[in-house]
């Protein structure tokens, strides 16, 4: 096809795009991928049994709170990475502060019991299947992402993989929160992070090849 | 420059707001841009270049939901033009791979000069933009120093000078890397 037929051809059709496309581009795919990780909870692992009781307490929101803020970072940074001008990415050290708030509890936590229990607290029950689960998760949320790189134009691939990833594990995580019983912050901080963190590292991997333009 | 960024822009932001007229003028504009801004990084492969144009425009079209309307569209134009060459270098160099030697060695001698241009330019990125510029003119594509100061708007010595400063502050800078 010569050039000028292509820009007929283009040109026979133009959408409205809407000043808002690309961020509600974004949301579409991680809600599209999150709904099938809740169904994915629901039907194969099982809401909690105490989960309305548990909603009134503390450690449940602690631990939504802190997958969700790390979720809101990374659909900021994924905002960025998807426009094909290098943006700045220094907004993101905010990552750290729900991190570093969340290892205060955690310090408390131990402070307030005897060392003898800190292993308990840690490990608690679940701590081999908790990373592994939120990887899990994580898929058809990382997934929903690359369904919506495909209009968007990335140009470095591995890092916007990484926080693709990243939104992806953060998401899984707080949908596996109707799932894991588990209360403490030590646990959390450790094994919640390291499933989303593992989330960041297959998607720094996959990215190049996978979101290729 | 500024006038047909504003001109672009207009067109680019018509488009986004469904005008197809201003979608069709603005792809047909940007044709002999993206010509020279892959003529001048390829060379001679002329048949390359028009497919790497028409990749541009497709991705211009495609991808316009990442564009954001307050900030500069030649800017935005220009990394998906990079992008793209970048892409392209990336597949040419796995196609390579597997043809006959001899066709190999042509095509690492078009990689390499492609590459060394590229070189040049992030070198020349590390200077001041008046020295950067006074060498590309006189040193890259080969413009005389008079042609040079007269397009930059100062005078010849100006730029003899920019050009000694620059090209001593790359050497220094290329003996720094390497020792």
């Amino acid at each position: 096809m010569n050039t000028e037929q292509l820009i007929a051809s283009l040109s026979a059709e133009v959408p409205r795009v809407s000043r808002h496309a690309l961020v509600r581009r974004i949301a579409f795919g991680i809600v599209g991928g999150a709904l099938v990780a809740m169904v994915g909870v629901v039907a194969v692992l099982g809401l909690r049994p105490d989960l309305e009781l548990a909603m009134q307490g503390f450690s449940f929101w602690m631990k939504s709170t802190y997958t969700m803020s790390l979720g809101l970072g990374a659909i900021y940074a994924v905002g960025r990475l998807a426009r094909p001008v290098p943006a700045s990415l220094r907004g993101l050290w905010f990552l750290a502060i729900p991190v570093l708030v969340l290892a205060g509890i955690g310090i408390g936590e131990f402070a307030s019991n005897p060392s003898s229990e800190w292993l308990g607290i840690w490990l608690s029950r679940s701590w081999k299947v908790c990373p592994w689960l939120v990887l899990a998760l994580s898929v058809p949320i990382f997934i929903g992402l690359l369904w919506s790189f495909r209009t968007l134009a990335p140009t470095r691939l591995r890092a916007a993989g990484a926080v693709a990833g990243l939104a992806a594990g953060a998401w899984a995580a707080t949908i596996y929160c109707l799932h894991c019983p588990e209360v403490s912050a030590m646990f959390v901080l450790t094994w919640y992070s390291l499933g989303i963190l593992l989330a960041a590292g297959v998607g720094a991997l996959l990215g190049p090849r996978l979101m290729r333009w | 420059m500024a006038q047909s960024e504003d001109q672009l822009k207009a067109w680019m932001l018509g488009g986004l707001d469904g005008d197809a007229a201003a979608h069709g003028a603005l792809l047909r504009e940007l044709v002999p841009l993206l010509r020279s801004f892959y003529g001048r990084r390829l060379g001679n492969a002329q048949a390359d270049v028009e497919d790497l144009v028409q990749e541009t425009l497709i991705a211009v079209h495609t991808r316009r939901a990442a564009y954001d309307r307050d900030r500069p569209f030649t800017a935005w134009l220009y990394a998906v033009a990079r992008y793209r060459l970048i892409d392209y270098l990336r597949r040419r160099r796995i196609a390579v791979s597997l043809e006959d030697v001899e066709a190999t060695l042509v095509e690492e001698d078009f990689e390499q000069a492609s590459q060394a241009r590229m070189d040049v330019e992030a070198l020349l990125s590390t200077l001041s933009p008046k020295q950067a510029r006074a060498i590309r003119e006189t040193h890259v594509e080969g413009k005389s120093v008079a042609e040079a100061a007269a397009a930059a708007g100062i005078g010849e010595s100006d730029v003899k000078v920019s050009v000694h400063r620059g090209l001593k502050a790359l050497a220094a800078r290329i003996r720094g890397t390497r020792t």
